[in-house]
């Protein structure tokens, strides 16, 4: 059986793609471009994720330890405490569920300050995931459009956009679509960390609130959909897993880029979900 | 008798040698013409064409004459011309080739009614080889799209005609009220010679891509005939096309800058350039529905989360 035509898929919807599934269980594996280093933009918040759940099974920190972020810890974000404006104090996992559910980064960063960057690459390299790689905070990735730029958000400029190094695997977060569906599988399989802090993670994941990418690929109340997306001028990703009432459990990791630098691009952002189905259907084959 | 008029009669006939042709050219019946040649040789008392052979020929005589009777018929027309045009000057414009006709003939007439004693010679050329014209000095003043870079060129006030788009009829699109840029995904676009309008091309390609319309392919010409086809859309003012509908952009997202442009040295025609720029400033405002160049207003760019995390 011949495979889907994803290059067609994404083009109709104005983007490039690069795209890898796999079946958690029996491996079999549809893809992509799928070994292309891509830039992970929010996505780095699942490793750092990984790696956190790590260090409280080893007892290294304690994941429901009072935190109290103040306000001028703040990074920029639209969401969570980004977007709140006084001093808040929740444990470490409440916040690991803001950076997860709503993609906050001023959670992220304070977990990326306790867990510590080069922490999360060494877990990497045990993994064997050696192309994924942070370098870059949340913090860092807005400085440096500004930096590339000169100016503020918004960023609709072509010049502009070519200019961003948040953009370019090679000086940012970066991983591949194959690494991502790796990693997922390993929580999903409870061998990124203890079951306990896997099924957590799990749960995490299945809460994240965004409609608009993977999920919308697969719009049935019995099947689960989890993930986490990341977004930048024109990238727009989705990594997750999708669950069916059968049983059968999908690592699906989408990125894209879109031609137009327009915020809003509802077909970019659906192309993610109907170009995950395609690939799961693929595999159900 | 009226000796040019005769003298011009016999030029024609010299160049098509041929009494039917020139007959044609000349607007009038072939007797009449003969009939009038023959009175102008009895005037100059020597024949003029040999009718003898199957074809017309010019005689001796005629050669020698014809040279002389074109000088004079010249002489005369320019004696007319002047005359209409008191001193005979001359300004020559350049105007982008798919500015509307009525355009064009509103700017002649404005500055005609203004500076009777100037002739205005428009050619139609596009921003890029108006530049270069003006720098050899084959053209006086242009009418040039912005934006433009070319040193030593001076430019008139600027004005602004937001532009809608034009569709074919049969286009779903053509019932809405308005366009987003946006929805013209899918479509591609017609628009000037890139190299004759690069500075128009290029700030609206990358306003569509802004704007989240990317055309599969960009086709050139002024023409509209892709658009007619259904084959492409095309950015213009409010035109009445029969076949095409047009619709504004919603939020203006394109809007075309003119101004008048000049050589800094322009030397003696300095006073018709400033003219014609008032002229053309006043004729687009009323003619093709430009407006004063305000400050664009910042366009808002949603923040919705979703879209950003």
């Amino acid at each position: 059986m011949s495979d889907p035509d994803y290059a067609a898929l994404f083009r109709m919807a104005g983007v490039t793609g690069w795209l890898h599934a796999c079946d958690i269980d029996s491996g079999r594996e549809a893809g992509h471009d799928a070994d292309e280093p891509v830039p992970l933009a929010s996505v780095f918040k699942l490793p750092l994720l990984v790696e956190f759940c790590r260090q409280a099974d080893a007892g290294l920190l304690d994941a429901t330890a009072p935190t109290t972020v103040t306000a001028d810890r703040r990074v920029s974000g639209p969401t969570g405490l980004s977007a709140m404006l006084d001093d808040v104090t929740m444990s470490l996992r409440d916040l690991a569920y803001l950076m997860m559910a709503v993609s906050d980064n001023t959670s992220a960063d304070v977990l990326l300050d306790r867990v510590g960057m080069e922490a999360v690459n060494t877990m990497l390299d045990a993994f064997g995931l050696d192309g994924t790689r942070l370098r870059q905070s949340g913090r860092a990735l807005f400085e440096s459009m500004e930096l590339d730029t000169g100016h503020g958000w918004p960023y609709l400029d072509p010049d502009d956009i070519s200019r961003l190094r948040v953009l370019d695997p090679a000086r940012t977060n970066r991983s591949t679509p194959r690494e991502m569906t790796r990693l997922l599988s390993m929580i999903w399989r409870d061998e990124a960390a203890t079951p306990e802090s896997c099924s957590w993670m799990r749960a995490v994941l299945n809460m994240q609130v965004w409609p608009h990418r993977l999920a919308s690929g697969f719009p049935y109340d019995d099947v689960e959909v989890g993930g986490k997306t990341g977004s930048l001028p024109t990238l727009r990703t989705e990594v997750g897993v999708v669950e069916y009432p059968d049983g059968g459990r999908y690592a699906v990791a989408v990125f894209t880029r879109s031609s137009s630098t327009a915020v809003i691009q509802p077909r970019a952002d659906a192309v993610i979900g109907t170009a995950a189905r395609m690939a799961v259907d693929h595999l159900r084959r | 008798m009226d000796l040019v008029r005769h003298l011009r009669y016999f030029v024609v006939v010299a160049e098509e040698l041929h009494f039917g042709n020139a007959a044609i050219r000349l607007g009038m019946a072939q007797p009449p013409l003969s009939q009038r040649i023959k009175r102008l040789e009895e005037e100059l008392g020597v024949p003029l064409f040999d009718r003898s052979a199957r074809q017309v020929r010019l005689t001796e005589a005629g050669r020698l004459l014809l040279g002389e009777s074109r000088e004079i018929v010249a002489r005369v027309e320019r004696l007319r011309e002047l005359a209409r045009h008191g001193d005979g000057g001359v300004l020559k414009i350049g105007v982008p080739p798919d500015l509307a006709a009525s355009v064009i003939a509103a700017l002649v007439a404005g500055f005609r009614a203004a500076n009777p004693d100037v002739r205005l010679v428009p050619a139609e050329i596009w921003t890029a080889h108006q530049v270069s014209a003006l720098a050899e000095g084959t053209i006086d003043v242009g009418l040039v799209r912005h934006p433009v870079a070319a040193p030593g060129l001076d430019f008139g006030q600027v004005l602004v005609q937001p532009q809608g788009v034009l569709l074919a009829g049969d286009d779903p699109l053509a019932e809405a009220g308005e366009v987003h840029l946006t929805e013209l995904a899918g479509r591609e676009l017609l628009m000037p010679p890139k190299e004759g309008e690069p500075g128009w091309h290029a700030e609206t390609l990358a306003e569509c891509r802004r704007h989240g319309y990317v055309p599969a392919q960009v086709h050139q010409g002024a023409g509209l005939g892709l658009v007619l086809a259904g084959q492409a859309v095309a950015f213009g003012p409010k035109a009445d096309v029969p076949g095409l509908a047009w619709r504004p952009l919603l939020g203006s997202p394109i809007a075309c800058r003119v101004s008048t442009a000049w050589r800094t040295a322009t030397g003696t025609r300095k006073d018709w350039v400033a003219e014609f720029s008032a002229v053309a400033v006043r004729t687009l405002k009323e003619s093709a529905g430009m407006t004063d160049e305000g400050a664009a207003p910042a366009r808002r760019i949603s923040r919705r989360p979703g879209m950003l995390a």
